[in-house]
C-alpha cells in the first residue's frame, strides 16, 4: 500500500486548446503594454481593468453554474487558467481570492439572494474579496483570533482587527473568521464562525501596510461596531474552524504555491538562451526536473479535487515543497545570470529579479507557515 | 502512484511476502542466497514479463511490471529481479534467445562497463551503442575489477575485452530508448526504497524513547521526517510520471527519455535529502548491519549512480533545455511533451 495518493494525469487536448487561447490573449495584452509581468502577481499585482477583461473572456467563475454568471466548466479548466496567468505574471490579484475561495464558499453557504447578487459580479471581474483570517495576535495560530461578532437584533455586531488582508483596499467584501462565542478552555477551536462583511459599511477602516518591495497590497482592517445582517453568517455558527481548514486544504495545492516566481525564470531564459555554461546547465536541469515533478503532484491533486476527494496531507506536502521551490527558483536564476555580463541584462530582467527577491519572504508564510505544514504532515504520519 | 494491481504485480507481491521476509536480505548479505525466492519468481515466469510471446515470454504491459519492481524494492530484493527484467527486455528487442536463470545488464563504454549484481547473475546483456548491437555474455567470462561496493548488489566494473559472447545481434534500439527503460526502472526502485525507509524511520521513532518520551514526540524529529515524506511523495510522482510515459510509448521507448531523465534528476538529488534524516533519527542503530535501514540507504546510494550520477543527468537535461525555447520548456513542465511536435 503506497503512502501518498498522487495520480498521474495525462494532458487533455481540450484543455490544451484553452491553454493556447490564454497564451494568445496574455501575449497580446503584454505586447500592447497593458501590463508589466511581475512575480507574486496573484497577491501583489491588481488591475480591475484587466480583471474585467478576464471576466469578459469567461475566465473567472469557470466552475459555477451559468445561473449565477458562471461558465459550468470544471476545476481542471480553472487550473489551466490559473497556471497560464501565473506564468505570464499577469495582474490577476484583484479577482483571484474571490474566484478561488469565496465564490465556492458562497455557493455552499450563501443565501439564494447573495448568490444572485454577488456571484455574477465576481465572474464579471467586478467584485473582489479579501481574506480575513490573520490577526496581530494570531498569525498561523488561527484558533487565537480575538475579533468578536456579537449577536444583536437582526444581525451581528463586529469589533476587532484583521491584518495581512491582501487587496482589502480594493475589495468589496471580506470573509472573516470571528469569535462568536468564548473559547472553551480545552478546545480553542470552538466558537469560531465565518462572516461575510461588506467593507463599505460604517465602522470599517482600512489601512495599507507597505511591504519590502514598496507595494501596499496588504492591509490592516479595523471593525468598530460594524453591523452586518444575519444572513452574512456563512455556514454554521461555531463551525468556522472546520470550514476554514477545509478551505485551506484546497488553496494549498494550487499552482500559485510554486509558480509565483516562474516569471523570473521565464524572463531569464529569454535572455540566456544558448548562453549558459556547464554549471548553469546543471542548475537549470535540476530546477526544471523539480518543477515538472511538483506540477505533476499539484495536477494530481487538482484531479482528485475534481472527483470530490480532498487530500489534506498531499496538499500540505505540495505547499511545503512548492514554497521551497519558488524561493529556490529566484536564487537559481540569480546564479544563472552570472553567465551574462551585467550590462547585457535588460531593465525588465533586473526589475523582475529584484521584485522577486523582495517579495519572497511571504512565500513560506501565507496559507500556513512551513512549520505548520510540517506539523500537519507529521500528524498524518502518526507522529503527533 | 505506481500501479501495483494486475496479475504480474500481484503475483510478485505474494512471492515477496512469502519468501522475502525481513531476515532474507540479511541472510543474503551473509552469503546465504535465497534460491527459493528466485525459483518462485522464475517458475511463475516473472523475469520474462517483458519478453514477447514469440520469444517465450508473456509481453506484459509496462505498467504492471513496474508494480512488481516496486514490491521487489520494498522487500530489498537480494535477487536480481529488476536486472533480469531489463536484460531480457534488451535481448528480446534484439531477437536473442533468453537464457535461463538470473541475468543483469550493462551499457558498454569502450571495453568495460558497470554491472549491478555482477557476482550473482549468470549472464549479462550488454548494449553497445557504438555498434548498435546487443551481446550476451556469461558473467564469469568477463574480468572484474576490485572495488569497495556501496551495496552488495551494486555495480562492479567488468571488462569484456577478452570475453567471447554467447550470442549477439544487431538492434535498432537507440541509446536513449535503453536509457529510458533503465532509468525508469531505477526510479521506481528508488521511490519504493525511499518510502520503505521512511516507514522504517516512522516505526523506529515511535518506539524508541529518549529523555523520557518517544522520539516521535520531539518537534525536531517530526519536522525532519515531514521533509523526508515530502521528498518521498515527490520521488513517487517522478517515478510514476516516467513509468507512465514509457507505458504510453511502448513502441518507441525513446519518447519516454525526457520523463525518465526528469525522474533520475529529481530522485537522485532527493537521496541526500532523505538518507541524512533517516540515519539521523535512527541514531547509532541505523549504522549497524544488524538493522534493516541500510538495505535501503545503501541501495539508494548505489542506484543514484546508475548510468551516471544526478549531476551528470542534471547537466545533460539542462544542456538540452538551454537551447530550447522558453515556450517549449513550459510545455514540457506542464504537459510532459518535451520535444516540439
Amino acid at each position: 500500500m503506497q503512502r501518498f495518493n498522487f495520480p498521474v494525469i495525462q494532458p487533455d487536448p481540450a484543455l490544451e486548446e484553452l491553454r493556447a487561447e490564454l497564451q494568445a490573449f496574455l501575449r497580446e495584452e503584454r505586447e500592447a503594454g497593458n501590463f508589466r509581468p511581475e512575480p507574486e502577481c496573484w497577491m501583489a499585482s491588481s488591475d480591475p481593468e484587466f480583471s474585467k477583461k478576464m471576466g469578459k473572456r469567461g475566465w473567472i467563475g469557470l466552475t459555477w453554474s451559468s445561473q449565477y454568471g458562471g461558465h459550468d466548466k470544471t476545476a481542471l479548466e480553472r487550473y489551466i487558467v490559473t497556471e497560464e496567468t501565473l506564468r505570464a505574471g499577469a495582474p490577476v490579484g484583484a479577482h483571484w481570492i474571490a474566484d478561488r475561495q469565496h465564490a465556492p464558499m458562497l455557493i455552499e453557504h450563501g443565501t439564494e439572494e447573495q448568490k444572485r447578487d454577488i456571484l455574477p459580479r465576481i465572474a464579471a471581474g467586478e467584485c473582489y474579496f479579501a481574506i480575513g483570517l490573520s490577526e496581530p495576535g494570531a498569525g498561523s495560530d488561527l484558533a487565537n483570533v480575538k475579533t468578536k461578532a456579537e449577536k444583536v437584533e437582526g444581525g451581528w455586531k463586529i469589533n476587532g482587527q484583521k491584518i495581512w488582508s491582501s487587496g482589502a483596499h480594493i475589495s468589496h467584501y471580506m470573509v472573516a473568521i470571528l469569535r462568536t462565542s468564548p473559547a472553551d478552555g480545552r478546545n480553542r477551536h470552538v466558537g469560531l464562525s465565518q462572516i461575510m462583511i461588506d467593507l463599505s459599511l460604517p465602522g470599517v477602516t482600512i489601512k495599507p501596510i507597505t511591504d519590502l518591495s514598496g507595494d501596499a497590497h496588504f492591509n490592516e482592517v479595523y471593525f468598530e461596531d460594524v453591523i452586518v445582517p444575519d444572513d452574512c453568517l456563512l455556514g454554521e455558527e461555531g463551525g468556522g474552524w472546520k470550514q476554514v481548514t477545509g478551505e485551506l486544504a484546497m488553496e494549498r495545492s494550487g499552482p500559485e504555491r510554486f509558480l509565483s516566481s516562474y516569471i523570473t525564470l521565464e524572463t531569464a531564459l529569454h535572455q540566456l538562451q544558448g548562453k549558459l555554461g556547464s554549471d548553469s546547465q546543471a542548475r537549470l536541469g535540476k530546477l526544471i526536473a523539480n518543477l515538472r515533478t511538483l506540477r505533476g503532484m499539484s495536477w494530481g491533486i487538482a484531479n482528485l479535487l475534481h472527483q470530490g476527494v480532498s487530500p489534506e496531507t498531499e496538499a500540505a506536502l505540495v505547499k511545503d515543497l512548492g514554497n521551497r521551490l519558488e524561493n529556490d527558483l529566484t536564487l537559481q536564476v540569480r546564479a544563472l545570470l552570472n553567465d551574462l555580463p551585467e550590462d547585457e541584462w535588460s531593465d525588465e530582467m533586473r526589475r523582475i529579479l529584484n521584485i522577486g527577491i523582495l517579495r519572497s519572504p511571504p512565500n513560506t508564510l501565507r496559507g500556513g507557515t512551513t512549520e505548520v505544514m510540517r506539523g500537519i504532515t507529521a500528524r498524518q504520519l502518526g507522529l503527533r | 502512484m505506481i500501479n501495483t494491481e494486475g496479475m504480474v504485480a500481484e503475483t510478485a507481491a505474494k512471492i515477496y511476502t512469502d519468501l522475502c521476509g525481513r531476515e532474507v536480505p540479511h541472510e543474503a548479505a551473509a552469503g546465504q542466497y535465497p534460491q527459493a525466492l528466485w525459483d518462485a519468481l522464475a517458475e511463475n515466469g516473472l523475469p520474462l514479463a517483458w519478453v514477447s510471446e514469440d520469444n517465450g515470454g508473456f509481453g506484459a504491459d509496462y505498467d504492471e511490471v513496474f508494480g512488481a519492481i516496486w514490491v521487489s524494492a520494498e522487500a530489498a530484493s537480494p535477487v536480481p529481479f529488476a536486472e533480469t527484467l531489463i536484460a531480457n527486455w534488451l535481448l528480446d528487442r534484439a531477437g536473442v534467445a533468453i537464457p535461463d536463470g538470473a541475468s543483469t545488464f550493462a551499457l558498454l563504454d569502450g571495453n568495460a562497463a558497470s554491472v549491478p549484481f555482477a557476482g550473482t547473475a549468470d549472464h549479462v546483456a550488454v548494449y553497445d551503442a557504438s555498434k548498435n548491437a546487443i551481446a550476451l555474455y556469461k558473467t564469469a567470462d568477463a574480468s572484474a575489477a576490485d572495488g569497495q561496493a556501496l551495496s552488495p548488489d551494486s555495480d562492479t566494473r567488468l571488462d569484456f575485452s577478452t570475453a567471447t559472447p554467447v550470442a549477439s545481434a544487431a538492434t535498432n534500439l537507440s541509446r536513449r530508448a535503453v536509457e529510458a527503460l533503465i532509468l525508469t526502472v531505477r526510479a521506481v526502485q528508488m521511490a519504493s526504497a525511499i518510502e520503505a525507509a521512511l516507514n522504517l524511520s516512522i516505526a523506529y521513532v515511535s518506539d524508541r524513547e529518549q529523555f523520557g518520551r518517544p522520539l516521535s514526540k520531539f518537534q525536531a524529529i517530526q519536522h525532519q521526517l515531514a521533509v523526508a515524506a515530502s521528498e518521498s511523495a515527490a520521488a513517487t510522482m517522478a517515478a510514476t510520471q516516467a513509468a507512465s510515459a514509457l507505458a504510453r510509448s511502448a513502441d518507441d521507448p525513446e519518447k519516454a527519455w525526457h520523463e525518465a531523465v526528469v525522474a533520475k534528476v529529481q530522485i537522485g538529488h532527493s537521496v541526500e535529502a532523505v538518507t541524512v534524516p533517516f540515519h539521523q533519527v535512527h541514531g547509532a542503530m541505523g549504522y549497524t548491519q544488524e538493522y534493516d535501514l541500510h538495505h535501503y540507504t545503501r541501495r539508494l546510494w548505489a542506484w543514484r549512480d546508475t548510468l551516471g550520477n544526478e549531476h551528470h543527468w542534471s547537466k545533460t537535461l539542462g544542456a538540452e533545455l538551454a537551447v530550447t525555447s522558453p515556450d517549449q520548456i513550459w510545455k514540457g513542465v506542464t504537459t510532459g511533451a518535451w520535444i516540439a511536435s
